[in-house]
């Protein structure tokens, strides 16, 4: 096992390489001269090029690369053009916010597709299973950025008393109701579409373990259909949902940057949008970078927990 | 002595050509209904300057913030611009974004996954490690990143949702192909010395084209839905260009006022565009390549 883990996280240092090197590159092709974002009202070509000597951009492109990932691997991704602040602490201090809006939409994602993706599985073609089939095509087509607006529309200013705020965030430890309060809504939002596609994959996943011989056996020798459900068709049909739950994190990770943006939460994604049009970009690159390694780490995670589940996979035919 | 049999023959009923087409449309209604809202999308924007009752650029105060009704069937916006004409300008950025990106990412992904699949050894192995570093992000994050990069255009974000679409094609053919160049009429066009572009072309592409339709048709829907989140996000076509991502976006500062008709139009008009493509992608799955079939 740490044998496979060891050999997975050795491939990915090559395509973390080419990574790094997208993110370079990407930066560097921006419009504008971040020495002159630098440099302010300070127009002055002595000062302009001791700032560019400073930041190292009068260095050939590749050495310029090798000094930045070098700094990168120590967690110094620079400091941002606006105000600054070191970016990986930018990152770390609105990271927890990200992570309770991620981890909640996912929970959400979860039961809902558990519960609705079983009872649409167990009652085939009911009223249940049609409207779950209708919902898992909508979720996947419909915009979330529209979805979030309706969510506030209807919660924050039709509904009487608002029960949901239109934004905003509260801390965890300043007020917990609160908190929840205002998470509700990003929370919906974000998870719908990765609710419509895990609803899908254990819809699908539990039919076909209907299907197979050890629950024709487990109903043959008289168990009870909920045993039958829980204890062998939906523990077996769980496995491949592992693999889509697991996909779902870059979901929700590009859905943040969104989510966040509408309800005003501070969190990693809105501190890269309004970095944006700011051109801010060490925050843009600090973020994108971020994103990239927390999508190949739960990659990682997803395959590593799928060889765990399933036994028929072992470690070492998948050295091979 | 008895004479010899003759072959029996049993004269066919006459078949209508086009019952065979009446029976596949039977059995796939979803391919129906997912056409036809691409049909009718394809039309509303290549018609759209003879379809929209008004300009929908032009500012009308006097007409600002008018609710749906029988003159502006979508309603107004602040600056009195009729929302139901810039829902059907807004199909035209929509699906040529999507369509000019979906193209961009098929002609530089089947390339890649062509060469890949058939050439192997070192350019398969860093031409699939590039792949791999492409999939380590988040498809809407390397848009946004690659948009934010290049400068807030159309253009750039045609680029940006084209390199996203790249990985999906590539693997694809990749995969396809090696399943392909081992087959018999392959090692045969090999035998005869047929020249290795001429046995991709001629040989192993038309032998794909089913896989890479469905894609095709699957990542306009994807192309679409990331140009409008680009657009809300102020990435994509700038002011005052009509475009449904960032009409949604500047309706926001009316919710509070409950202008709701403002978002309605275009929201609806994404939904529609992307579950048109992604409906009619699942049904030309099913009945072009029966091996990806869901099940259940």
């Amino acid at each position: 096992m740490t044998q496979y883990i060891l050999r997975r996280l050795l491939l990915m240092i090559p395509v973390a390489f080419l990574v790094t090197i997208g993110i370079f590159v990407l930066v560097r092709l921006a419009p504008g001269d971040p020495v002159l974002t630098y440099a302010g009202e300070d127009k002055d070509p002595a000062t302009i090029a001791y700032i560019r000597a400073q930041l190292g951009l009068d260095e050939a492109l590749p050495v310029q690369y090798a000094a930045w990932l070098s700094k990168a691997l120590t967690g110094d991704l620079g400091r941002s053009f606006q105000t600054k602040q070191r970016v990986i602490e930018a990152i770390t201090e609105r990271l927890p916010v990200t992570i309770e809006l991620g981890l909640t939409a996912l929970l959400i994602s979860v039961v809902i597709a558990l519960i609705v993706g079983t009872l649409a599985a167990v009652k085939r073609n009911s009223v249940l299973d049609l409207l779950s089939t209708g919902f898992t095509l909508a979720g996947v087509s419909f915009p979330n950025f529209y979805l979030g607006l309706i969510l506030i529309l209807v919660f924050a200013y039709i509904v009487p008393g608002r029960i949901f705020p239109p934004g905003g965030f509260v801390p965890f430890t300043t007020d917990p109701f609160e908190n929840l309060r205002r998470l509700v809504l990003p929370a919906l939002t974000l998870a719908a579409a990765s609710t419509a596609v895990n609803l899908r994959q254990v819809r699908s996943s539990l039919i076909d373990a209907f299907g197979q011989d050890y629950v024709r056996t487990a109903r043959a020798k008289g168990l009870r259909e909920t045993a039958v459900i829980a204890r062998h068709a939906l523990k077996n049909a769980l496995i491949p949902v592992v693999t889509i739950i697991g996909l779902q994190v870059g979901a929700i990770i590009e859905g943040a940057f969104i989510t966040e943006t509408i309800f005003f939460v501070p969190g990693v994604g809105r501190l890269a949008v309004q970095a944006i049009p700011a051109q801010d970009y060490p925050i843009v690159q600090g973020v994108v970078l971020f994103s990239a390694v927390s999508f190949m780490l739960s990659t990682l995670v997803v395959d590593i927990l799928y060889a765990v589940l399933d036994p028929r996979i072992s470690y070492e035919s998948a050295k091979a | 002595m008895t004479a010899p049999a003759l072959p029996l023959a049993v004269p066919l009923p006459r078949t209508d050509p086009t019952s065979s087409l009446r029976y596949f449309l039977r059995r796939n209604p979803r391919m129906i209904i997912g056409g036809a809202i691409v049909l009718v999308m394809l039309f509303v924007a290549l018609f759209a300057p003879f379809i929209a009752p008004y300009d929908p650029i032009k500012v009308n105060i006097a007409d600002a913030l008018v609710p749906p009704g029988p003159s502006h069937w979508l309603g107004t916006d602040d600056l009195g611009r009729d929302v139901f004409s810039r829902v059907l300008w807004g199909s035209r950025i929509s699906l040529s974004v999507g369509l000019i990106s979906v193209s961009i990412g098929f002609f530089v992904g089947v390339s890649i996954g062509l060469a890949a699949g058939y050439l192997g050894g070192t350019f398969d192995l860093l031409a699939m490690r590039v792949i791999d570093a492409l999939l380590s992000f988040p498809a809407l994050v390397l848009a946004i990143a690659i948009t934010a990069a290049l400068g807030p255009q159309i253009q750039n974000a045609m680029i940006a949702i084209g390199i996203v679409a790249v990985p999906g094609y590539a693997r694809l053919t990749r995969g396809q192909v090696l399943s392909i160049r081992a087959r018999e009429f392959i090692v045969a066009a090999r035998t005869v010395g047929v020249p290795p572009l001429r046995i991709v072309l001629r040989h192993i592409f038309p032998n794909i084209t089913n896989a890479l339709v469905v894609q095709a048709t699957l990542s306009t829907a994807f192309a679409i839905l990331a140009e409008s989140a680009l657009s809300f996000l102020g990435l994509g076509p700038q002011p005052p260009s009509p475009s449904w991502g960032q009409d949604i976006n500047y309706s926001q500062r009316y919710l509070a006022n409950l202008k709701w008709w403002m978002s309605a139009g275009p929201g609806i008009a994404i939904f529609l565009a992307v579950f048109g493509f992604n409906f009619l992608g699942d049904a030309l799955r099913d009945a072009l390549d029966p091996r990806l079939r869901r099940s259940g």
